[in-house]
């Protein structure tokens, strides 16, 4: 489930707890890895991940949002 | 329960662009201004990732005529619907101003400019007029929110406004929840600005069971205009639908800021406007008729692709840059991550749920219908050109009004602040009882239902009934666990409020226009034309009228 924490990246500074909209890291305490207490409200913003000072973070699009494309492998008529 | 209180001339609700910038122009005008944001001003709102594509005028461009130029952009469908309400004056003052807020944006560190001038793209048909300045957003809330600290603005995060507050027919403040800690904020305030943004969550979002496949942020509930609503404040239009479009199932806004051509299975483009990628024009057939990718799907001829094959090298990079730009890092990432090449891969586009337009009514000085209150943003007139703008503008008049207007006294709805307080602790203390989620998924099945896609006075009068039990018994049996369940417990009962105004004024819209389709009344009333309506609440009593927008 999004968003998902290297924990050995993680330096606990709290940045993505704090810039969050929708407060997916809710109950995470400071000095701490966070916790994603939310993952299904995770609107995959990205903003905690470019946040992070330590890229720990990257988000895991869930399968119902998968991004439905056409194998490319010819040209247009 | 804690309470805490918090005295400023001016407040703004919401901290998004429109909110932002009139804290910014009041603070700058002498005032003491608070913005109230329910998350963190930094990252909030439709900007909070960024955007590309500003609406504005430039007379060095478009001529010195900006009449023309109005009329001109008003012909494209997407427009006509996201201003339906708006007033001429208001639109022509938000154009007037403009470049002001361009030059503006630019010189404080959000790159206005494409290689040194002014580039126009997206937005336009091909051979038409340029609407929309292509810039580049994706720090656009850091650095708003950096100059809102350094003008002295103060920010409050984690905190939800929920009420205004009144005294007579004046708003004096508001009061909200925090919504980390238990302790509820009252605001006392001489000038409130509600900027609220958007409103999502009241249909259910394309991906069956998933509310996050959205485009818009999930706790944009459209706060601002229901509460101004309950205070007694005119919102217009409420029962007009508006749908966007996008990738599928991944839903995104920057819709035109892909560079391709929108074609069916056998590649055969869908609309008349692009044959091959253009980077100045997209592909506007979706802008004509967003739901012409669902008419594919249904009817057996999808699905449809944004097909970017055949794009240059450099568009290819353009394109790329501006998605950053636009808030889509996190669709660049997956699609590294997947494979997927547009330039090689066709990538499905299809039609997204119903967000409804309504909005509060604004005068071209963003003063809304109650004394004391101003509105910005998409809670006023969508697009960022005009929520900068009108942010602006509304920083300018709120700070001026609080400075020369009458003393206020919050203490004087302190029973309204007490009932709130109840409520809150109901929902709080509630062993048993019914989730936000359960509550916000029941609306939206009736709002899907019978305020749909195709509506009749017979479902319209059904759903309003529903709706009505639904909200008394989410009123009696919401519980929330903690601040976070709260938070969105009170933004649902906010969203079933907004269903009611949309389930009574489209049963007064007896015709069909634009989405908002009746079975009954399949005809389009020319005497509506130019009309729009306008509700708001006569002694606790809902109100409507039709009343022209000029």
């Amino acid at each position: 489930m999004p968003p998902i924490i290297d924990d050995t990246k993680c330096v606990q500074c709290g940045l993505c707890v704090d810039v969050c909209a929708e407060d997916v890291y809710y109950d995470s305490k400071p000095g701490e890895t966070p916790v994603v207490t939310y993952p299904d409200v995770c609107f995959h913003c990205n903003c905690c991940v470019k946040e992070c000072p330590s890229q720990a973070i990257r988000l895991r699009i869930p399968l119902p949002l998968t991004l439905l494309y056409k194998e490319g492998n010819r040209d247009i008529v | 329960m804690k309470e805490e209180m918090i005295k400023t001339d001016v407040l703004c609700i919401g901290g998004g662009i429109a909110g932002l910038m009139a804290a910014i122009r009041a603070s700058e005008l002498g005032a003491n201004v608070v913005v109230a944001e329910k998350g963190n001003a930094r990252y909030s709102g439709r900007g909070r990732a960024g955007n590309d594509h500003f609406w504005c005028y430039i007379p060095e461009v478009h001529g010195p005529d900006m009449g023309s130029f109005m009329k001109e952009c008003l012909k494209g469908p997407k427009l006509r619907i996201m201003q339906a309400g708006t007033s001429m004056k208001v639109m022509r003052t938000f154009m007037e101003r403009s470049f002001e807020i361009v030059k503006l944006w630019d010189s404080w560190g959000i790159p206005m400019k494409h290689d040194g001038r002014w580039e126009f793209a997206g937005h336009s048909f091909p051979g038409d007029v340029l609407t929309h300045l292509k810039y580049q957003g994706r720090d656009q809330k850091r650095v708003l929110t950096e100059k809102a600290l350094e003008k002295g603005v103060k920010i409050i995060n984690r905190v939800m406004v929920s009420d205004l507050l009144r005294d007579g027919d004046r708003i004096i403040g508001a009061v909200g929840v925090h919504a980390r800690e238990d302790k509820v904020v009252v605001f006392q305030a001489g000038s409130t600005i509600v900027a609220t943004g958007i409103a999502d969550r009241l249909y259910p979002s394309p991906v069956p069971g998933w509310m996050a496949s959205t485009p818009n942020c999930l706790t944009l509930t459209g706060d601002g205009r229901t509460m101004a609503y309950r205070a007694g404040g005119m919102i217009v239009g409420p029962e007009s639908p508006k749908r966007h479009m996008g990738p599928r199932y991944f839903g995104r806004f920057g819709q035109a800021t892909w560079i391709g051509v929108l074609r069916d299975p056998h590649d055969k483009p869908v609309g008349p406007y692009v044959t091959k990628p253009n980077r100045t024009y997209g592909d506007m057939t979706m802008e004509v008729k967003s739901g012409i990718l669902e008419d594919y799907l249904k009817s057996g001829r999808g699905p449809v692709y944004m097909d970017c094959r055949g794009i240059t090298p450099e568009d290819y990079d353009y394109m790329m840059s501006a998605f950053v730009d636009e808030g889509l890092s996190s669709l660049i990432d997956y699609m590294k991550e997947e494979g997927i090449d547009l330039r090689k891969n066709p990538v499905e586009f299809g039609t997204y749920h119903i967000n409804p337009e309504g909005k509060v009514w604004i005068n071209e000085k963003a003063e809304t219908s109650l004394k004391g209150l101003y509105a910005a943003g998409d809670e006023s007139i969508v697009s960022i050109g005009p929520a900068a703008t009108y942010g602006w503008i509304a920083g300018e008049n709120a700070a001026a009004a609080a400075k020369n207007g009458p003393a206020v006294d919050v203490e004087k709805a302190r029973a309204e602040i007490e009932e709130k307080k109840n409520v809150v602790r109901e929902i709080a203390s509630r062993k048993e009882g019914a989730d936000w989620r359960e509550a916000n998924v029941a609306l939206q099945q009736i709002m899907q239902d019978y305020a749909g896609l195709v509506r009749s006075e017979t479902l319209l009068t059904a759903g309003l009934d529903y709706v009505r039990r639904l909200r008394d018994k989410a009123r009696r049996s919401l519980k929330a666990r903690n601040r976070w369940e709260l938070t969105r417990s009170l933004e649902t009962l906010n969203l079933l409020d907004l269903g009611e105004l949309v389930f009574m004024a489209a049963n007064e819209r007896k015709e069909t226009r634009a989405l908002h389709t009746r079975s009954d009344y399949p005809l389009t009333d020319p005497m509506l034309d130019g009309k729009a309506l306008y509700v708001w609440k006569e002694n606790g009593v809902p109100t409507f009228e039709w009343r022209k927008t000029e």
